[in-house]
């Protein structure tokens, strides 16, 4: 389903220092999965997660997402396979506090270009209301604990039905217990739903909830 | 939920977050627009007015006036058209009163000057004419008679007078009659006063500030015995034309043709109105200098709303937004901002043109509004193109991790 090879990422910070974030990484990532990345901070985790979601091109290498090869799709496609393919949960929750619990969560289908088989405000009330958020659908993100926010932002990325469901630190802005119920609900997705998942994490915890660990370290996948 | 619908109202409600702000952005353009509408309406007022003052002349007539500026096909002012004027005399006026399609020509010798009576001294323009005027000019009497074309060839000493000169000096017009006036050291007698025509004011004729007296007085202290212009009825609408080009020819036999014009009062009026035309766009397009500072402060403004909001756009793109969706977003709300500018620059003006009305008949047409709106949606797309492009082309990745 995702088949990531030889991906190099460069940052030029100037003119003679260039920062390797990635060397030659090859991973790939089967339907169904759950796999964590662990690797402390700086060691390019985030930047594999980020060009797994479609968020970032690799300086070299090939990405292939849902069969098709990345490089090959100009940003329009990228965005739309994003929209469909990829739930995003963020350390930061990234809510738009502007925005309704209930907007927040509709907010993806909104940007859809293609014929929705689901009435994406029930089924947003449907997401909100497992996840026992019935009671704050009008209430805006900055008004819930971090544990409700980070439910919000679950029930966000499974809006569209995603295939994967690309988490990054999702524990790490919560208390345990809050982070507990977050995590366990990722866990079902992929146990029940059988949704591909990818936590992102520093933390062996939350690493071994996963099937499979990926190690990362200095930009290079450690074996 | 509705996609445009969805945009238009998370516009609104940003705009709507930051009141104070929005406000003052949009004061840029509602002072613009205000000003824009104004002039317009202005420039609308003083055509209907001096329309109107045209068409109290009197209809079927041409005018005979030195210089080439009235000409047909002239546009208002050429190089020939200033400079040193004929004047016409009494040969012309009996050369252009063989003009068979000629029912009147009525010579006038035009001054202002000081005139006095029981002790009162005021201005007002002396009009030497023939007695054809009064009929000509659909001029009515409130008391007296006109004088009558014996009164021109005796020299009498009479005149027929305005009713606002005749008010300024006897108090009211019908105390004028049989008295005195004296008009370039002569002593006339006010024999009729004339019913009020209206206008004057704004720098138009004030035609009951007229005195009127046989040319041929007037010829006894004009040492040159000439006319400044003359007017001419047709004997019906459809033979104009072909008293124009009567009256053409014969002119042409002592003038050259940049000496003089032949004109319907509607080339006048044309002429007239094209200048004012042209005196109202220069006033416009500075009024519309202050429609471009809105638009640079509307532009300003989305350029700091972008930047407040990167970490927004950069969720926006994760979730899947287009370069395009965003791009419509910044547009719609430079876009609101600019035609709330608009609504309110136009509903200022409605409310000083209420007030102006009062002195003077400006009027706000449909054009205008229309104007004001479409240029208003204008200035939010073309100053909020750029702030929405570069919020657009914010890379995701970047935009989501900005503090």
């Amino acid at each position: 389903m995702i088949k990531i090879s030889h991906v190099n990422k460069q940052y030029v910070l100037d003119a003679d220092n260039i920062f390797h974030a990635l060397t030659d990484v090859s991973i790939e990532i089967k339907d169904k999965e759950f796999v964590s990345i662990i690797g402390q901070s700086g060691s390019g985790k985030s930047t594999l997660m980020h060009i797994i979601g479609l968020l970032d091109k690799p300086t070299s290498g090939q990405v292939i997402v849902n069969d098709q090869d990345v490089s090959k799709l100009d940003d329009d496609k990228i965005s739309l396979l994003r929209n469909d393919f990829v739930g995003f949960v963020f350390q930061q929750f990234n809510l738009i506090n502007k925005l309704t619990v209930l907007e927040n969560v509709m907010l993806p289908s909104i940007y859809s270009r293609k014929k929705l088989d689901f009435n994406p405000l029930e089924k947003a009330n449907e997401l909100l209301k497992r996840f026992g958020l019935e009671e704050k659908i009008k209430s805006y993100p900055n008004k819930l604990s971090g544990g409700q926010q980070q439910r919000v932002a679950i029930a966000r990325a499974l809006i569209m039905g995603p295939k994967l469901i690309l988490a990054d630190e999702p524990t790490g802005n919560l208390d345990s217990k809050s982070g507990e119920i977050v995590l366990s609900l990722i866990r079902d997705l992929n146990h029940k739903e059988k949704i591909t998942v990818i936590v992102v994490t520093h933390d062996m915890n939350v690493a071994k909830q996963a099937g499979r660990i990926i190690k990362i370290k200095d930009g290079k996948i450690e074996k | 939920m509705n996609y445009f619908l969805f945009i238009i109202t998370s516009a609104y409600s940003d705009l709507m977050r930051n009141k104070a702000r929005t406000f003052l952005t949009t004061l840029g353009i509602v002072i613009g627009v205000a000003s824009v509408v104004l002039l317009q309406a202005f420039g609308l007022g003083l055509k209907a007015y001096i329309q109107g003052q045209f068409d109290s002349l009197g209809t079927n007539l041409i005018f005979v006036l030195p210089g080439s500026m009235f000409r047909s096909g002239s546009s208002g002012f050429s190089p020939g058209s200033i400079g040193t004027l004929i004047s016409f005399d009494e040969k012309d006026l009996n050369n252009l009163k063989r003009a068979s399609y000629a029912e009147t020509v009525v010579p006038s010798t035009m001054k202002s000057s000081k005139v006095d009576a029981q002790g009162k001294n005021e201005y007002a323009t002396v009009y030497g004419t023939s007695e054809e005027i009064f009929p000509t000019r659909n001029l009515e009497l409130s008391n007296g008679i006109f004088f009558s074309k014996s009164d021109v060839n005796k020299r009498a000493k009479v005149a027929v007078i305005g009713s606002k000169i005749a008010e300024k000096i006897f108090g009211q017009s019908e105390f004028a009659l049989d008295q005195k006036i004296n008009v370039d050291k002569i002593s006339f007698k006010i024999i009729g006063v004339l019913k009020s025509k209206g206008g004057g004011g704004f720098g138009g004729p004030d035609f009951d500030n007229y005195i009127y007296i046989p040319y041929k007085t007037a010829f006894l202290v004009n040492d040159k015995k000439s006319f400044s212009n003359f007017i001419i009825k047709s004997v019906s609408s459809e033979r104009i034309s072909d008293l124009k080009n009567e009256t053409d020819k014969i002119l042409l036999k002592r003038y050259k043709e940049d000496d003089f014009s032949v004109a319907e009062s509607k080339e006048i009026l044309n002429t007239v109105e094209s200048i004012f035309a042209m005196l109202n766009m220069v006033l416009i397009a500075i009024g519309a200098v202050s429609l471009v500072v809105g638009g640079i402060g509307i532009m300003n403004i989305m350029y700091v709303s972008v930047t407040e909001r990167i970490r927004e756009i950069g969720i926006r793109r994760a979730m899947g937004a287009l370069e395009k969706d965003i791009l419509f977003q910044f547009l719609s709300e430079s876009i609101l901002l600019s035609l709330l500018g608009g609504v309110l620059g136009l509903l200022l003006s409605f409310l000083i043109v209420l007030i102006l009305r009062i002195f003077f008949p400006a009027y706000i047409d449909l054009n205008s509004m229309l104007m004001a709106i479409f240029v208003s949606s204008a200035i939010g797309v073309g100053f909020g193109v750029f702030p929405a492009r570069s919020a657009a082309k914010l890379l995701p990745i970047e935009a989501i991790r900005y503090e």
